[in-house]
């Protein structure tokens, strides 16, 4: 009896013990079976749709080979990514970006570099996308597209039934803001409650007009402080456009997109959020409004240092490769990536509204905005994003302080000074 | 001799027997707790000395952590938090839970079940959809928000509250409070019921005033479950996460966050291993030291109704 219970026990505890120590099932040697990890919102039907179109041609062009892929969003995505990395299970082909979102993956060896692919297929894309992402010149993904993360969206209809038209300098914008106001329509439509997108689609192009490229180089690399003129100069034209009302009210309550429906819904003259609205908006405006839609940059600023019209510029995310890849699974995983930014997966991608960083031939049938994106991002000078070239971490501390500015409890030499305290004693780029 | 000698052999063989089966009823739940409880915890209790990105080996560095937390404007704004979570839910889940139980249970009122329901109902929602309800209702494009652009004849109105460093909590405890207020009303319903009728009864025949039941007879009989509720309460308030992250993320302006989300923020965004296991300790810590707080005053409170 006593062993019968010796030998229950030490079967219970294989059988528990076992699920929780043994490998990912998903491994294999087969070089023809991959694993992806894909950043994908599953509720966001045009971007499964899009992406299931990928899959279903890759699957044609290349029917030898298997990818089980793995999907998650936001920051589940990046949680699950760094886990997988700490455990040392990276799928073969994992969704990347190509600052410092996903730098603690990219810049501690798990990934494998791409340029020995790409060579002689580097032209073939826009010269933004073919920036080094690594300190060696390193392409960790092959980005699928060139973003950039300020456009002033306007609605000229509306201009022009206001009898205005768009502002050259900011102080005629504000003077526009007191008509636009009283017609009971909203200014400029942005939301700030997640404090990422007036730092990155505004103030990240603010500080390009504020203190120019030159300033802007040496902050990306340590050498100029956010205490600044130049910086508290970008602060403080946010403070003077929310002191006079200019943007959506409950600015910084408002979720991500509440703007983006205002604007659809034609109650703001204009939008600021980045070029990837471009999808939604064409999606989602009623055809006889796209050809109002006109795509501009904030106008110009008292004391503009940087080159009128800029805006900011990021180069946009894509697939990259598990480092420890080789031979025939290293190949297959570089078909798929290949595929995905290249001239096919481009060629899908524009059918559903992106604008590709591959140079695809122009092309009239193409949707009138994205036609639109394309001819604002040929001709428009751009700057950095704030948080591409500085540490993520201390976003958390300059979101809020812009919050706080707008609040009014801090002013901008205060919000630039906290900013600047923990960048000096933190970020990357002091070190 | 024999006898004896055999009499002794059975009971070590009784006792083995016994000894065999503890091993094989409890072991399993042992290891389990073990795996997931108690080495994770002594786990967060190591890497807290230490500083760590989850990559490579983590560099012990003693109580630098400890030291960076408690220096931490945010983090000691988000534990002001905390304790208005806590406040709410002693000061005003339990007592509130309580009256409406008695009122519920002593049937004080025509149709206690309906607000039985009624108050129960919220708990049986995910904390995410409470959180997108009142969004709905409080923000900027919200329905109260509408009705009170409306009755103000401002298109511009928004809830100030919100945005107020001070005040921001006040939506947050009300929703807080309206959604768990129904659980400890359950309870204390359960443990009304297991009071015998009979005393209830014995009572009011020797005249005894409502006011004399419930000070008398029913606080007597529930301080045990006020002691267990309070736990409850305070325990899940310091955890609080889910509801306060799908409503507000902790925003803005780290206005409405707390010590979870601190956590969260520390460890799974900014990858600081080891600084949110450390918060974690000071959160177990913290749970700990309350409840060992309230402890000592149930003792008291026993000895005054004992």
């Amino acid at each position: 009896m006593n062993k019968l219970f010796f030998i229950v026990f030490i079967a219970f505890l294989i059988i528990t013990a076992g699920p929780l120590f043994s490998e990912g099932s998903s491994e294999t040697d087969d070089p023809n079976t991959l694993t992806g990890f894909h950043y994908l919102d599953q509720a966001d039907r045009a971007a499964v749709d899009n992406f299931e179109a990928l899959k279903a041609r890759f699957a044609e062009l290349h029917p030898e080979i298997t990818i089980e892929w793995e999907y998650l969003v936001n920051e589940p995505y990046h949680n699950k990514l760094q886990t997988l990395v700490t455990s040392d299970q990276l799928p073969d082909i994992v969704f990347l970006w190509p600052g410092k979102r996903t730098g603690n993956v990219t810049g501690n060896g798990n990934i494998k570099d791409l340029s020995p692919w790409l060579e002689g297929n580097r032209d073939n894309f826009s010269v933004a996308a073919m920036a080094p992402q690594g300190q060696n010149g390193e392409i960790w993904e092959l980005p699928e597209q060139v973003t950039s993360t300020h456009v002033m969206f306007t609605n000229d209809r509306l201009l022009e039934e206001l009898g205005l038209s768009f502002p050259e300098t900011m102080e005629e914008l504000i003077e526009q803001g007191e008509v636009i106001r009283e017609a009971g329509l909203i200014p400029i439509a942005m939301d700030n409650k997640d404090g990422w997108q007036m730092q990155s689609t505004f103030l990240s192009a603010l500080v390009e007009r504020t203190g120019g490229m030159e300033w802007y180089d040496r902050a990306a690399k340590g050498d100029a402080q956010f205490t600044d003129p130049e910086f508290i100069a970008a602060l403080d034209v946010i403070k003077t456009l929310n002191d006079n009302d200019m943007f959506s009210p409950g600015i910084n309550q408002a979720e991500y997109g509440t703007a983006l429906t205002d604007f659809v819904n034609e109650r703001a003259v204009y939008l600021i959020d980045g070029g990837w609205r471009t999808t939604n908006l064409t999606t989602e405006l009623d055809d006889d409004l796209k050809p109002h839609i006109s795509y501009n940059t904030f106008p110009d600023i008292p004391n503009q240092k940087g080159r009128s019209g800029s805006t900011a510029i990021v180069t946009g995310t894509g697939f990259g490769m598990n480092a420890n890849l080789e031979g025939q699974k290293a190949d297959n995983a570089w078909k798929w990536i290949w595929f995905y930014s290249g001239p096919e997966g481009s060629k899908i991608r524009k059918e559903f509204g992106s604008l590709p960083a591959y140079n695809l031939p122009a092309d009239s049938n193409d949707p009138i905005l994205l036609q639109k994106l394309g001819t604002f991002l040929s001709e428009t000078p751009g700057g950095y994003v704030l948080d591409a070239v500085l540490d993520g971490e201390g976003m958390a501390v300059l979101h809020p302080q812009i919050q706080e500015m707008m609040f009014g409890n801090v002013t901008p030499e205060e919000a630039a000074a906290t900013y600047e305290e923990w960048v000096a004693a933190n970020d990357s780029s002091r070190k | 001799m024999p006898l004896l000698s055999e009499g002794i052999e059975t009971r070590q063989k009784q006792r083995r027997k016994k000894r065999n089966s503890y091993a094989l009823l409890v072991g399993p739940s042992v290891f389990l707790y073990g795996v997931f409880i108690i080495f994770p915890v002594i786990f967060s209790g190591v890497f807290g000395f230490t500083e760590w990105d989850g990559v490579g080996i983590p560099q012990f560095i003693g109580f630098d952590n400890y030291v960076s937390i408690f220096s931490d404007p945010v983090f000691l704004f988000d534990l002001r938090n905390n304790f208005l979570i806590v406040a709410i839910s002693v000061f005003g889940q339990l007592p509130i839970g309580f009256v409406v139980a008695y009122i519920i249970y002593r049937k004080l009122v025509v149709g206690g079940k309906v607000f039985e329901t009624v108050l129960f109902l919220p708990i049986t929602i995910s904390a995410v959809v409470i959180a997108i309800l009142w969004n709905q209702i409080f923000g900027p494009s919200g329905l109260l928000t509408a009705l009170m652009r409306l009755l103000v004849n401002d298109p511009r109105y928004v809830f100030a509250v919100f945005e107020n460093r001070v005040f921001a909590m006040v939506p947050i405890l009300f929703v807080i409070l309206w959604m768990y207020t129904g659980v400890y009303m359950i309870i204390f319903i359960a443990n009304l019921q297991s009071i015998s009728p009979s005393v209830f009864e014995a009572a009011v025949i020797d005249g005894a005033s409502e006011g004399q039941i419930l000070w008398r007879i029913v606080i007597p009989a529930m301080t045990n479950i006020l002691f267990t509720t309070s736990i409850f309460a305070i325990s899940g308030s310091l955890k609080s996460f889910d509801l306060i992250f799908a409503m507000t993320g902790g925003g803005p302006a780290h206005y409405t966050e707390v010590v979870a989300i601190y956590m969260y923020l520390q460890t799974f965004r900014f990858y600081n291993f080891g600084y949110g296991s450390a918060v974690s300790v000071v959160i177990v810590a913290l749970s700990l030291g309350l409840i060992t707080l309230l402890r000592v005053s149930y003792k008291r409170i026993e000895k005054r109704f004992g």
